[in-house]
C-alpha cells in the first residue's frame, strides 16, 4: 500500500514538474521563433502558483465547482494508469489494472467534466466552446484510435505493458515496425494536446469565447495543473507505444521531449484551422492514410 | 377499487420475474400432425427474460401515479404475456404468436396517446407487420424444407436455402431493431407514445429484435460462414450485418444531435446504440457476442433510466423541447443525477458499465481484424458525446427558458424510486464488470456453444487482449476526487457564488433577462459545416424512399417502352422466343 502511495505521488510530481518545464520551454521556443525573448522556463510554474493562491474565486453553482474537480480526478487517474517506466517496479501506478483502450477513454473524462461545469456557468460562449471541443474530439478520435488499433492488431493485445515489452531495441520500436500507424495518429495526437494548428477551441487571443471563459482564481489554477499533467501523460503513452518505452527516467524525459519538440515545431509553423476544417482534415488525410494502412497491413496478407 | 386495480397491475408487472425465478423444466404441448408447441427457458432467453423482469416493474411504478386506466393495464398484460411467450418458445409457432401479440398490443397502447398522429400509427403498424410477415415467410420456408418448426440448427440444406432463410429472418429482426433504412417507425413511435411507454419500447421491445437476431446463430451454428465464406477472421454475411449496424449507428447519432426534442433525441440514440449490438453480433466471436449481450443489458438500464427521468421532467414542466427548458439542476437534483449517470453510461465512459460493453465490442472487432468497422464505430461513439451533452445541458444547465422551467419542482417519488434503483444498478455493474460476465453472460455463451469469456474476480473484466479492474478504477477516481476537493477547500482563499445568473463575461456587456442565453437547441447546428455531417443531415430516409419510388417509376417507364403499342410486334416476339427455346432444347437434347 505504501509502495502504491509513494509511487503515485512520484508519478504525479514528475508529471507536474515535466509539465511546467515543457510548457515553459514551449513559450521560450515560440518567442524565439517570433524573435522575442520570451518568459523564463519557470514562468508556467509561477503562473500556476499565482492562480492556486488567489484569494477570490467566483463560482456559478455547485456543478461549476465540481466540474474542475472531476477533470482533475480524471487527469490524475489517467496519469496513474499509464506506465511510465519499462521493466521497473517504480512509476507504474495502477497501470497493471488497466489497458490502452481504458486510457484512451480516461483521456475523455476531462472534456466531459469541463462541459458540465461550463454548461452550469450559463455562459453561451463557453458552451459554444465546449461544442467546438466535442466536435474536434469527434474528428481526432477516429484516426487516433485507428492508429493505435493498428498497433493493437500488430501485437494482438491492448495491454500497454505487453506492447512495450515487445519493443526490445530500436529496430523493434513500433515507430520502425509500424510507421504508418505512427503517421496516422501523430497529428490527431497533437490535436488532443490542444496544440496549434488545431487549437481554435481554446485559442487564447483570437477567440473571446471558449471552454475556460468563466473560470477564475483557484479553479483556473486547478485546470492549468491538470492540463500540464495530462500533457505529460499523453506524451509518455505515445513514447511507450511507439518509442519502445523507457527504462530510466532520463530516457523517458528525452523521448517525451522529442515528441513535445515535434508538436511544438508543428504548432509554430502552421496557421490555425477552424473547427470544421480540423474535422474535415482529420477525416480526409490521417483517416485516409489509416484506411490505406489497414488495407496494406491487415487485409493484404488476406488471412 | 382503484387501489386494487393498481395493485393488481403492479403484481402483473412482476410476472416476468416470477417466470424467471420459478420456471423449471420444459413444457411440450402436442398439436396436430406431430407438431408440438414447446416452451423452455434456455440460457439465452433467460438473459432477455431477466431484462424484462427488471424493466417491467420499474416502468409500472411511475405508471401507478396516473389515474387507473383499466384498458391500458389490460393491454400491458397482453404485451407482457406476448413477450414472455416469444422468449419461452422453443419453436417458431410459439415465437410467432408471441411476436404478433407483442406487435398488436403495443400498437393499441401507442394509439392511446393523444400525441399519436395517423402517420406515426401507420408507420408503426406497417413496419411491424412487415417484420411479422417476413418472420412468417421465413418460418414457413423453414417448415417446407425441414418439416420442422423447432428453433434448432439447420444442417444439410443447400446454401441457397440457407441464404434465403438468413435474409428473411434477419430482415424481420432488423426492422424490429430499427436498422437503417428500416427505422422510420422508431423515432415517430418513441416520440408519440405515452412518455413511460416510450421507455418500454426503447428499453425492452427493441431487445426482442436483438433476441431474434441472436437465435440466428442457433440456426446456423457455424456462425454464418457456411452461407457466404469468410473474410479476415469472420464470416462475410456477418461483415455485411456489421456494416449495417455501424452505418445505422453513425447516421442515427448525427440525426440525434440535430433533434430539438428530448424524446426524439433518445429515440435516435436508441437506434444508434442498438446498431452497435448488431455490429457486434455480425462479428460473431465469443468476445463480440459477450459485448453485444453486455451492451443490451447496459442499454436497457440506461434507456429505462433516461426515459423515466425525461418523463418526470415532461410531467413537471409540460415541455419537451430543449429550447423551453434549462437550469433545472437546482430544482430537480435527483433527476439531474439520473440523466448524468444515464449519459455517462450511454457515452461509454470508464467507471460505468457502458465502457465494459464498448471494450468487449472493440476488442472483438480488433480480434477479427475488422479495423475499418472499428473506426466507424469509434466515430459513432465519439459523436454520441455531443448529443449526450445536449441531453444534459438542454434541460438542466444554462438558463431557464420558460416560466414552467423557472418554477418546476422535483419529480414525484414514484418516478424517483426507479431512477435511484437504476442508478445503483449501473454504478454496481460498473464496479463489478466481472460479475456480469460471470453470472449473466457466460451461461448464455456456454448455451450457444461458445467459449465463455471468464472473469478471474468479480471486479475484473479480462480478455486475452488484456482487461481492467473496475474496483481499482473506481476507487482511484473516487479517492482522488475526494482528496482534491478537500485540498481545494483547505487552501487559503474565499469562494463565493456569482451575484446573479447574469454575472457573466459576455463580450464586455451585461446581459439582461431578455438576452437569449440558453444555447439549448442551437447546439450541434454548426456541425453541419463539416462536409460529411452536412451531407448526412441534408438527406432523410423519407427522401431516400421518395428517390427509390422515382427511380422505380423511371425504370418501369424505360421497361414499358419495350412493349410497343403494335400487337404484331408482341406476336412476333412470342413466336421468336418459342422458336429459340425449341432450337436450344433440340440442340441440347433435353
Amino acid at each position: 500500500m505504501a509502495h502504491y502511495i509513494i509511487d503515485a505521488l512520484a508519478m504525479l510530481g514528475m508529471s507536474y514538474v515535466m509539465g511546467f518545464l515543457f510548457y515553459g520551454f514551449y513559450r521560450q521556443f515560440n518567442a524565439r521563433v517570433q524573435r522575442r525573448w520570451g518568459p523564463s522556463v519557470f514562468q508556467n510554474f509561477f503562473d500556476n502558483m499565482k492562480f492556486l493562491f488567489k484569494t477570490e474565486t467566483i463560482i456559478h453553482g455547485p456543478m461549476f465547482f465540481f466540474g474542475p474537480m472531476i477533470i482533475f480526478a480524471g487527469a490524475v487517474t489517467t496519469v496513474l494508469f499509464v506506465p511510465y517506466l519499462k521493466d521497473s517496479n517504480w512509476l507504474q501506478g495502477f497501470s497493471h489494472s488497466g489497458n490502452l483502450i481504458l486510457i484512451i477513454y480516461l483521456l475523455v473524462v476531462g472534456p466531459l467534466g469541463n462541459a458540465l461545469a461550463v454548461g452550469s456557468s450559463g455562459n453561451p460562449f463557453g458552451v459554444m466552446g465546449v461544442t467546438r471541443g466535442l466536435t474536434r474530439l469527434m474528428g481526432l478520435e477516429v484516426p487516433f484510435l485507428l492508429g493505435l488499433a493498428l498497433v493493437m492488431v500488430q501485437h494482438e493485445t491492448a495491454s500497454v505493458h505487453a506492447i512495450m515489452a515487445a519493443q526490445t531495441d530500436f529496430a523493434h520500436w513500433n515507430l520502425m515496425t509500424n510507421p504508418i500507424a505512427f503517421i496516422v495518429m501523430i497529428l490527431p495526437f497533437m490535436a488532443s494536446q490542444h496544440a496549434s494548428p488545431f487549437d481554435v477551441v481554446g485559442a487564447p487571443v483570437e477567440v473571446y469565447a471558449g471552454p475556460r471563459v468563466e473560470f477564475s482564481g483557484r479553479l483556473l489554477g486547478v485546470l492549468m495543473t491538470q492540463n500540464m499533467m495530462m500533457t505529460v501523460a499523453k506524451l509518455v503513452l505515445i513514447a511507450d507505444l511507439f518509442l519502445g518505452g523507457a527504462t530510466t527516467i532520463w530516457a523517458l524525459i528525452a523521448k517525451t521531449f522529442a515528441l513535445f519538440l515535434l508538436t511544438a515545431a508543428v504548432s509554430t509553423s502552421f496557421p490555425r484551422l477552424r473547427t470544421e476544417q480540423t474535422v474535415d482534415f482529420f477525416w480526409k488525410i490521417p483517416l485516409g492514410l489509416g484506411v490505406i494502412g489497414v488495407i496494406a497491413t491487415v487485409w493484404f496478407p488476406w488471412s | 377499487m382503484n387501489l386494487i386495480t393498481k395493485l393488481l397491475f403492479l403484481g402483473l408487472s412482476f410476472t416476468p420475474a416470477a417466470t424467471f425465478f420459478t420456471w423449471d423444466g420444459a413444457v411440450a404441448w402436442s398439436l396436430f400432425n406431430g407438431i408440438t408447441l414447446s416452451f423452455d427457458l434456455t440460457p439465452l432467453s433467460a438473459f432477455f427474460m431477466l431484462l424484462l423482469a427488471i424493466g417491467a416493474p420499474l416502468i409500472a411504478v411511475p405508471m401507478l401515479r396516473e389515474k387507473s386506466d383499466e384498458s391500458a393495464y389490460a393491454l400491458y398484460a397482453l404485451l407482457l404475456l406476448g413477450m414472455q411467450l416469444l422468449l419461452l418458445a422453443g419453436d417458431f409457432i410459439g415465437f410467432f404468436i408471441g411476436w404478433e401479440m407483442m406487435t398488436w398490443s403495443s400498437y393499441l397502447l401507442l394509439l392511446r396517446s393523444p400525441r399519436t398522429d395517423l402517420e406515426g400509427a401507420q408507420s408503426y403498424i406497417l413496419f411491424n407487420l412487415a417484420s411479422a410477415f417476413l418472420l412468417l415467410a421465413g418460418m414457413l420456408f423453414l417448415y417446407s424444407i425441414t418439416d420442422d418448426f423447432r428453433i434448432q440448427a439447420v444442417d444439410g440444406l443447400l446454401t441457397a436455402d440457407k441464404l434465403v432463410l438468413f435474409v428473411l429472418f434477419s430482415l424481420a429482426f432488423l426492422i424490429k431493431v430499427g436498422a437503417l433504412p428500416l427505422h422510420l417507425w422508431v423515432p415517430r413511435s418513441y416520440d408519440q407514445a405515452p412518455d413511460l411507454f416510450s421507455a418500454f419500447l426503447s428499453a425492452l421491445m427493441s431487445k426482442m429484435g436483438i433476441y431474434g437476431l441472436m437465435i440466428l446463430p442457433l440456426l446456423f451454428p457455424d456462425g454464418f460462414s457456411e452461407i457466404s465464406g469468410r473474410f479476415l477472421n469472420g464470416p462475410v454475411a456477418g461483415y455485411v450485418l456489421a456494416w449495417i449496424g455501424v452505418i445505422t449507428a453513425t447516421i442515427a447519432t448525427f440525426k440525434a444531435i440535430s433533434q430539438e426534442d428530448m424524446k426524439r433525441l433518445l429515440a435516435y440514440s436508441s437506434i444508434a446504440q442498438v446498431g452497435y449490438i448488431v455490429t457486434a453480433l455480425g462479428v460473431g466471436s465469443s468476445l463480440a457476442i459477450g459485448g453485444a449481450l453486455f451492451q443490451a443489458l447496459v442499454h436497457t438500464l440506461v434507456k429505462l433510466l433516461l426515459f423515466i427521468t425525461i418523463a418526470g421532467i415532461i410531467l413537471q414542466t409540460g415541455h419537451r423541447r430543449f429550447t423551453d427548458l434549462g437550469q433545472l439542476i437546482s430544482r430537480m437534483p435527483i433527476s439531474f443525477f439520473g440523466v448524468l449517470i444515464g449519459i455517462i453510461g450511454l457515452a461509454g465512459m470508464p467507471p460505468l458499465p457502458g465502457f465494459a460493453a464498448k471494450y468487449l465490442m472493440y476488442v472483438g472487432l480488433i480480434e477479427a481484424h475488422w479495423l475499418l468497422l472499428l473506426a466507424a464505430m469509434i466515430l459513432a461513439s465519439t459523436a454520441s458525446f455531443v448529443y449526450c451533452y445536449k441531453l444534459i445541458y438542454g434541460p438542466f444547465l444554462g438558463h431557464a427558458n420558460s416560466p414552467e422551467a423557472k418554477t418546476a419542482t422535483e419529480a414525484p417519488w414514484q418516478y424517483l424510486i426507479p431512477q435511484i434503483i437504476l442508478m445503483g444498478m449501473l454504478v454496481a455493474l460498473g464496479i463489478f464488470p466481472g460479475w456480469a460476465i460471470d453470472v449473466l453472460i457466460d451461461p448464455v455463451l456456454i448455451g450457444l456453444n461458445m467459449t465463455p469469456i471468464g472473469a478471474p474476480t468479480w471486479a475484473q473484466l479480462s480478455t486475452n487482449y488484456g482487461g481492467y479492474d473496475g474496483v481499482v478504477l473506481m476507487s482511484v477516481f473516487a479517492t482522488v476526487f475526494v482528496l482534491i476537493t478537500a485540498l481545494f477547500l483547505l487552501i487559503r482563499g474565499n469562494m463565493h457564488r456569482a451575484a446573479s445568473p447574469y454575472d457573466l463575461s459576455f463580450c464586455g456587456e451585461v446581459p439582461t433577462a431578455d438576452t437569449p442565453l440558453h444555447y439549448g437547441a442551437g447546439m450541434g447546428r454548426e456541425l453541419r459545416r463539416v462536409p460529411l455531417i452536412g451531407w448526412i443531415l441534408r438527406h432523410t430516409t423519407t427522401g431516400f424512399y421518395a428517390g427509390l419510388t422515382r427511380q422505380t417509376q423511371a425504370a418501369a417507364g424505360v421497361i414499358g417502352t419495350l412493349y410497343g403499342s403494335n400487337p404484331q410486334t408482341w406476336l412476333l416476339l412470342a413466336v421468336l422466343i418459342f422458336a429459340v427455346t425449341l432450337t436450344i432444347q433440340s440442340v441440347t437434347g433435353a
